[in-house]
């Protein structure tokens, strides 16, 4: 993986809210393949990091590569690194005015210009492997929130993505949902997808993560393999935060 | 005087009324329409001075009263040189009205959307004419339906200060206080037609804007 | 978990790249002077038409005019705050009517809704200054304003008065009910207060449309600000002028209203019902 470049790579990025110095000289490189799980406290920064990485928040300074190559500041280029990364929102976001199928046949159709049928197969494959084909025609409010981030899901990977980004996918879904979308995270991560996921989900990252990154405070302040990060934290923050979210 | 009496005496005159009301209506949303989308372009652009204008226009065209701005437009204006048919000063009133409104309208729908969607359009790519075309302006137009029913229903009850200027032909409102003023023991009657056109026009329209926006509202 | 929550109007374009924010300041700058160009015709057409003159506007430095002004305001507002009240009971009876739940004068309240909606408020002062005196009814000058503005609120007042009844949660009448309480005594006791403290933004906000009614007090000669403010013109020979003056307080007024009922619907999380965003049938 070293000799490669790295799918992702952020060099010194800073960033300010204000006062508030969110983001803080973030040095971080996610290799093909490599699943990568940003977990912290509210607050931390590790949203608003996965966001800078297609530009849904700005830097102050630093430097983000995709693929060797800087992260475009606007216009079509920026448009068209967009398309290359997926990304799923706690929130959903699906096109409220439009059916689950048109919702994933969109990007393909209007960004990478395919022919209505073969986008529309690709779709429907899409949804039969996220499970939610038998909800093509209806619009997003008739799904529960489960199947509308797997329909969210499906939508990003219609684009072919090189790399996804995940910003707490599972936040916004009641308990009994969330396992549905992770299996369908988990699925991916097997079949060799690049992806950062921003997560609560301790379980996930303990299972399918490469590596950890753990933030505080716009901070990297430590990270490690998955064993290395749960079973045996180096900082005090880490610890302390590892033992609010186990419950004592 | 009965109902058959005043019809032909100046059923005439209520079907040229009825006319000029309805045309008034007509071309007066159709120029708010225009004018609406027009300041909507400008209070959402990043152009600080033009935003300014545009909220501007709204805050002092859905706060004067109708009365107020047919004045200054039929009365001020004159003595600044800027003189205009009776009938176009009130148009121009129901126009600037009804566009701020209208405006007003278009804010609500796109407020709906949510800055998820948006960036949800961002995040796979779509351009800004793209995120416009694709997911705002569809949803905007959407949502706007029944604010913009009532709004044309606004229009047309706003003609009716067509009544404080000379107008030839008049329109419902005008007509009535004309008639009454001229048949002093005519009683209730000319008032009850008009009232019953314009309250079954306005319970139509609403009828029509319902039955559209069942079918295209956006479920959220 | 945006850091920070972005309003729409701000979302639509996205944080501007450098050749973005050159091409922003470009046009900044164009529409600038575009604005001042427009500004500044305006202005130099009341000034080459003699409307800036002194003798034009020294009249607004005499005590005495704005004491005549702030008296027509006054009458502006005794005019609103009666109609608004009548228009509040009023509200509340054509909606009790409407849920009543008895056909007939469900229909009834409704034809009554619906029309007082749906004509033009100048059509119901016409009929209160031409119509009712022909049946010898006389009233004064400020009732023959007040109630037809009252009415012409009224019907809008009891859709958003429904409106309110209908965001109470359906959970408080079954919990009334069940404790025995009657339906008749449900509703006053337990919904409609719940009701009323959903819909004040909406009343609020309503007021302006009552205040931009009261203007046609002229026609039936009542003093409130536009009819003082003609008389004014008269004694002054500054129509322009006065007639600015006067448009500008009235926006003003309404402008604080309007600010009053969004502040207001923001501290208790209600929103503004109106004439636009409720049901047009």
């Amino acid at each position: 993986m070293s000799a490669e470049i790295p799918v992702i790579e952020l060099r010194n990025v800073d960033k300010h809210y204000g006062p508030l110095h969110v983001l803080q000289h973030i040095n971080l490189s996610v290799g093909k393949g490599e699943v990568l799980v940003l977990i912290g406290p509210s607050g931390s920064g590790k949203s608003t990091l996965c966001r800078t990485i297609n530009r849904l928040e700005t830097i102050d300074s630093g430097e983000i590569l995709i693929e060797g190559q800087p992260l475009p500041q606007e216009g079509k280029e920026l448009a068209q690194m967009r398309a290359e990364i997926g990304m799923v929102f706690q929130s959903f976001n699906l096109f409220a005015h439009k059916t689950i199928l048109d919702n994933v046949t969109l990007g393909p159709r209007e960004v990478l210009k395919m022919p209505k049928d073969a986008a529309e197969k690709e779709a429907m494959e899409l949804l039969t492997r996220v499970g939610v084909d038998a909800q093509a025609h209806k619009v997003p409010a008739q799904l529960s929130g489960g199947q509308q981030q797997r329909v969210a899901i499906a939508r990003s990977l219609a684009m072919h993505p090189k790399a996804m980004l995940f910003d707490e996918p599972t936040s916004a879904l009641d308990p009994e949902m969330i396992n549905e979308v992770l299996d369908v995270m988990v699925e991916l991560a097997r079949e060799g997808m690049t992806m950062v996921v921003v997560t609560h989900e301790m379980n996930f990252a303990r299972r399918v993560s490469n590596r950890v990154v753990f933030m505080a405070d716009g901070q990297i302040v430590e990270e490690g393999t998955p064993s290395e990060f749960f079973d045996n934290p180096q900082t005090a923050r880490a610890k302390e935060f590892l033992d609010s979210i186990r419950g004592h | 005087m009965g109902y058959a009496e005043l019809f032909a005496a100046y059923g005439e005159k209520y079907l040229l009324a009825i006319f000029e009301t309805l045309s008034m209506t007509v071309l007066c949303f159709a120029i708010a329409m225009v004018i609406s989308v027009l300041v909507t372009v400008m209070r959402v652009s990043p152009i600080k001075p033009l935003r300014l204008v545009g909220d501007l226009y709204v805050q002092v065209f859905r706060n004067i009263p109708g009365v107020a701005l047919l004045v200054i437009v039929a009365y001020a204006l004159p003595y600044l040189k800027v003189l205009m048919p009776w009938k176009v000063c009130v148009e121009v009133v129901v126009v600037l009205l009804a566009s701020a409104f209208g405006s007003e309208n278009f804010m609500t729908g796109i407020n709906a959307i949510g800055v998820g969607q948006i960036e949800a359009a961002r995040s796979i790519g779509l351009t800004f004419t793209q995120t416009m075309t694709k997911i705002v302006i569809p949803q905007a137009l959407r949502s706007a339906v029944l604010p913009m029913t009532n709004l044309l229903i606004a229009t047309m009850l706003t003609t009716a200060l067509g009544s404080q200027v000379p107008l030839n032909p008049q329109e419902l409102t005008g007509l009535v206080s004309f008639i009454t003023t001229r048949e002093t023991a005519i009683g209730i009657l000319p008032f009850t037609v008009s009232a019953v056109i314009y309250a079954g026009f306005s319970v139509l329209l609403g009828l029509a804007g319902n039955a559209i926006d069942r079918k295209v509202r956006v479920i959220r | 978990m945006s850091a920070h929550t972005v309003s729409m109007r701000d979302a639509l374009y996205e944080a501007p790249g450098p050749k973005t924010r050159r091409r922003t300041r470009i046009i900044t700058g164009i529409s600038l002077v575009l604005v001042a160009i427009g500004v500044g015709l305006i202005v130099r057409q009341f000034y080459v038409t003699g409307q800036l003159d002194a003798k034009c506007w020294s009249f607004f430095l005499r005590q005495g005019t704005w004491r005549y002004l702030f008296n027509g305001f006054l009458g502006t507002m005794r005019v609103a705050a009666t109609a608004g009240v009548i228009s509040l009971v009023l509200g509340v009876v054509f909606m009790l009517g409407r849920t009543s739940g008895i056909k007939p004068l469900e229909v009834i309240s409704r034809v009554i809704i619906d029309f007082f909606r749906g004509v033009p408020s100048l059509l119901l002062i016409y009929f209160f200054y031409l119509a009712l005196p022909q049946y010898g009814l006389r009233i004064s000058a400020f009732w023959m304003i007040t109630l037809p503005v009252a009415l012409a609120a009224s019907g809008v007042l009891a859709e958003v008065f429904r409106a309110g009844v209908n965001a109470v949660p359906k959970g408080q009448t079954e919990a009334a009910l069940s404790i025995g309480l009657t339906p008749g005594k449900t509703m006053f006791k337990i919904i409609l207060p719940q009701a009323l403290r959903i819909v004040v933004p909406s009343l609020i906000s309503q007021l302006v449309v009552v205040v931009k009614d009261t203007t046609v007090a002229y026609v039936v000669s009542y003093p409130d600000l536009m009819q003082n403010a003609r008389v004014l013109i008269t004694n002054n020979d500054a129509l322009v002028q006065v007639y600015f003056v006067v448009a500008i307080l009235y926006i003003l007024v309404n402008y604080g209203i309007n600010q009053l009922s969004i502040y207001m619907a923001r501290r208790s999380g209600n929103p503004i019902i109106s004439r636009t965003t409720e049901n047009p049938t």
